[in-house]
């Protein structure tokens, strides 16, 4: 089940930063999204790290903590998304698919005219539209 | 998911657009006109290269980016390639499109009831056929720093129908 989603831009001001559990975490859970910043630095920066996948835009796990694992997703405008999952067993595949998902509702959020570049997103739309796709996800890695 | 709207539309809306702003807004002051068309291509320029790089990998250097531009970029907006591709490989990139779609239904023949000195008319046709020049400018400079390369984007319509793009990459 994810329980933080964010969307980081390129001098890695937030653009947006929701959480979808009950209790108080959600600062813990933006502290675990700000230091899942500097690993996407690195394995951008380090080309020996990342191995072959370099251009890649699915980053895939960036580090595990006790609770969580972070999976992280860069694109070509240098704009990162990062999600928080608490499931032990997550397959890439639901993880990509996710990410495609998310990546088109940025896409759409940020076309819009009333959207100030750089500055968060505002759109209900928009976060009606997040939320479907992290339940989506839910389900899917459930079933 | 998503909606399509005719090609005479959008460039009756740019047309529109170039006169507004040369004619009714900003009429004595031609530069300030300008520079507020081509800030209109940046924001449309920054959001078009969001959506067209949506399915790409990264690219890895500028050379990579300014060809996205020049095929996947430039198909999806004006259904053809660019034609020509030159650089100095010191940061300055031409890009000519011969047969430029937004320009191809304008002339800059002066029209005979006009009585002007011939020199004087044809400049005149062709500093107004300039301002149409500014938003596609915008449009490749927004793109372009949207993918993280700040530049500044100028064209040339000496030999119309083909139209040159000079794009100087600021280092």
């Amino acid at each position: 089940m994810i329980v933080c989603v964010a969307i980081v831009g390129h001098q890695n001001n937030p653009l947006y930063i929701q959480s979808f559990t009950d209790g108080d975490d959600a600062l813990k859970l933006h502290h675990v999204v700000h230091c899942s910043l500097d690993v996407v630095d690195e394995r951008v920066n380090n080309p020996k790290k990342s191995g072959p996948m370099l251009n890649e835009t699915y980053l895939g796990l960036l580090y595990p903590t006790e609770n969580y694992k972070v999976y992280g997703y860069l694109t070509n405008t240098k704009v990162k998304f990062i999600s928080v999952t608490t499931d032990l067993d997550v397959k890439d595949a639901d993880v990509r698919n996710f990410f495609r998902k998310f990546h088109a509702a940025y896409v759409d959020a940020v076309s819009n005219p009333f959207h100030v570049p750089g500055k968060k997103i505002t759109s209900k739309t928009f976060a009606e539209r997040i939320s479907t796709i992290v339940k989506a996800f839910g389900l899917s890695s459930a079933g | 998911m998503g909606r399509e709207v005719s090609e005479s539309c959008v460039e009756s809306l740019l047309i529109e657009m170039v006169s507004s702003y040369c004619n009714r807004f900003y009429a004595d002051k031609q530069e300030l006109a300008a520079r507020r068309i081509e800030a209109i291509g940046y924001q449309v320029g920054h959001q078009l290269s969001e959506r067209y790089t949506m399915e790409r990998p990264r690219f890895s250097d500028h050379l990579e980016a300014i060809k996205f531009i020049c095929k996947d970029f430039w198909s999806e907006i004006f259904k053809k390639q660019i034609d020509n591709l030159k650089t100095n490989h010191r940061g300055t990139f031409v890009l000519q499109d011969n047969h430029f779609r937004w320009l191809s239904r304008m002339s800059i023949e002066s029209s005979p009831e006009m009585v002007v000195s011939s020199p004087d008319g044809e400049d005149k046709a062709s500093q107004a056929m300039s301002m149409h020049l500014y938003f596609p400018c915008g449009i490749i400079r927004g793109a372009l720093s949207n993918l993280g390369i700040p530049c500044a984007v100028s064209a040339d319509i000496s030999s119309l129908p083909a139209c040159s793009f000079v794009i100087r990459i600021k280092a």
